[in-house]
């Protein structure tokens, strides 16, 4: 990874409160550049989803402002589109299109909304598969796969529309443990490309061995962040020190 | 595997009960001496009333040797005609008759009157059912839209439809509506019907469309899917699953809903069966062919919607 990589993702002391009155970010700022892999982690319900989903607007956020290739986005922001062709996002129940196919499931956006020929995008969706390694997939349904697998298609499903940054949120986290190691596989795969990545999880072996810089978050704060070496090795914030002890 | 004795055992047992109760209302209509006249029903679901075949003018009959050839020559003039395909000739050969006389009768095998009447009531139906699907849809995405004027109007309407007798709202459109925008019966009869249903179409719309996780929509919209294509790839047709099953009653529903408009100028099966009813006097017989009919009607239905169902019931 190169310091002088552009900026993908600008987060200026963004807040976001809930409808309830729940404030589930608090002045939160962080940047994230072009190839980076940026690992956030932190107990449940610090805030780490509502972060990620901020990123291509699936939250919207009630103060600060984020810039995300470009696209600038404030407590009311349009042209949401544009912005979330750029960024991809893997979630942890994977959300396949369970009425369609797998080729399909890869298909739909490509052809609906970047109107790629259909033959075209056919053709890179076979090519995305065989690299998840699900060639012999394509005309299968969700339902006929297993976890790790439909995990998998969902990764090549963001990767069809060739975004810019893909968000992960907890993407092993509802995956038997046997196929744990299929997707983060996929996963490490994508960062050696040079793929830039922001990935939530609970796999502390994938945060140390694959990310640029691991975040750490508590009750809605970016509490620190370093490179995985010294935010494990010699953590410095009190209470990162006891969630590691708690997680390791 | 065949279903164990003891099935075969209880459904005989509803097989007894119905038959008890049958034979109940039998026994039931003696006591009030009712004489039944089944054998007056089939002139009314098919008539074999002929039409006649009238003399288009004064003139002389002339009936060919194989009986099958009506000719007239004028009295006046030097007119001539014939006639072929009747099935009975009334005047003989070498009478005069006069223009209008029944010379002879055409068979004419046509729909009595409870086969138009069903027809008119399949008809109102299905096109009701037509306009009620498309208008039930476009309310059903407007409850659950993010324009909150659209959610408001949507809401609006169903609760005003739902909370009015669907005979207050046939009156409604026929006398008034109908007035005001000069429709027919038949036309308004349409109206009435498909938006009385639309009410209904329309929350079972909302309720499917609800039924579909939130994760669906947010991994359409995260790949750059529109709301409308979202909405049009993604919701639909996952809903349309949980969507038939309740369409096809409030369908089964609409044909028997129909049966109201035979308060309007219209002469549905029901209205049929009422005329039938005063001009046999055999209410009973009558009432039972009319219900019968309705069953058809539904039983189809259903069979066709199932089949349906199955189809979209392949995937997971
Ligand atoms: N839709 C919502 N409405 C109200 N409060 C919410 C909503 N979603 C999340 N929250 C609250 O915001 C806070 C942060 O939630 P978030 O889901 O971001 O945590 P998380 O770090 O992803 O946790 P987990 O590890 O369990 O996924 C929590 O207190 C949660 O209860
Ligand atoms: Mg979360």
């Amino acid at each position: 990874m190169n310091d002088a990589n552009p900026v993908l993702i600008e987060a200026r002391e963004i807040e976001k409160r809930y409808p309830n009155g729940v404030l589930g970010l608090k002045r939160a700022s962080l940047s994230v550049k072009a190839g980076e892999v940026v690992v956030i982690v932190g107990p449940s319900g610090s805030g780490k989803s509502t972060l990620l989903r901020t990123f291509n607007g699936l939250e919207s956020i009630t103060g600060g402002e984020i810039v995300v290739d470009g696209h600038v986005l404030h407590q009311r922001s349009a042209d949401l589109r544009a912005l979330r062709q750029r960024v991809g996002m893997v979630f942890q129940q994977f959300n396949l299109f369970p009425h369609l196919t797998v080729l399909e499931n890869l298909c739909l956006a490509p052809v609906k909304v970047l109107k790629l020929p259909a033959t075209a995008a056919d053709q890179r969706a076979r090519e995305l598969l065989a690299k998840v390694g699900l060639s012999s997939k394509c005309d299968c349904y969700p339902a006929q796969l297993s976890g790790g697998q439909q995990q998998r298609v969902a990764i090549a499903r963001a990767l069809a529309m060739q975004p810019a940054v893909i968000l992960f949120d907890e993407p092993t986290s509802a995956l038997d443990p046997e196929m744990v190691g299929e997707v983060l596989e996929v996963m490490k795969q994508l960062a050696i490309e040079g793929m830039t990545m922001c990935v939530v999880t609970h796999e502390m072996g994938f945060a140390r061995a694959v990310a640029d810089r691991v975040i750490f978050m508590d009750a809605g704060e970016i509490l620190c962040e370093d490179a995985p070496d010294a935010f494990f090795g010699a953590p410095k914030h009190e209470r990162l020190q006891s969630f590691l002890r708690q997680v390791l | 595997m065949s279903p164990p004795l003891s099935r075969w055992l209880w459904h005989a047992v509803a097989v007894a009960l119905l038959a008890a109760l049958g034979s109940g209302l039998y026994l039931a209509s003696k006591r009030i001496d009712y004489t039944w006249r089944w054998e007056r029903i089939p002139q009314y679901l098919i008539s074999t009333e002929g039409d006649d075949q009238k003399a288009p003018f004064d003139g002389f009959v002339a009936v060919s040797e194989d009986g099958k050839t009506l000719s007239m020559t004028a009295l006046r003039g030097t007119e001539t005609a014939q006639f072929t395909g009747f099935s009975m000739i009334i005047a003989g050969n070498g009478d005069l008759v006069f223009e209008g006389d029944v010379i002879a009768k055409t068979d004419a095998i046509s729909a009595g009157p409870l086969l138009v009447g069903l027809w008119l009531t399949l008809k109102i139906s299905a096109l009701a059912l037509v306009f009620a699907l498309l208008l039930g849809l476009l309310i059903g995405l407007g409850r659950v839209s993010k324009n909150p004027a659209a959610r408001d109007l949507a809401a609006f309407y169903v609760e005003v439809i739902r909370g009015t007798p669907l005979l207050v709202q046939i009156f409604i459109v026929y006398f008034f509506i109908g007035t005001v925008l000069q429709l027919s019966a038949f036309s308004a009869g349409v109206v009435a019907l498909a938006v009385f249903t639309a009410a209904y179409v329309a929350e079972i719309v909302r309720a499917g469309i609800e039924a579909v996780p939130k994760g669906q929509t947010e991994a359409a919209q995260s790949v750059g899917l529109s709301g409308l294509q979202t909405m049009m790839y993604v919701i639909l047709p996952q809903a349309t699953r949980r969507i038939l099953p309740p369409l096809a009653g409030q369908s089964i529903n609409l044909i028997k809903d129909s049966s109201l408009v035979s308060v309007m100028a219209l002469t549905d099966l029901t209205k049929a069966g009422r005329e039938v009813v005063s001009s046999t006097f055999s209410p009973f017989e009558v009432w039972f062919v009319v219900a019968l009919m309705y069953l058809l009607l539904t039983g189809v239905l259903s069979v066709a919607v199932r089949r349906l169902e199955q189809r979209y019931a392949v995937q997971g």
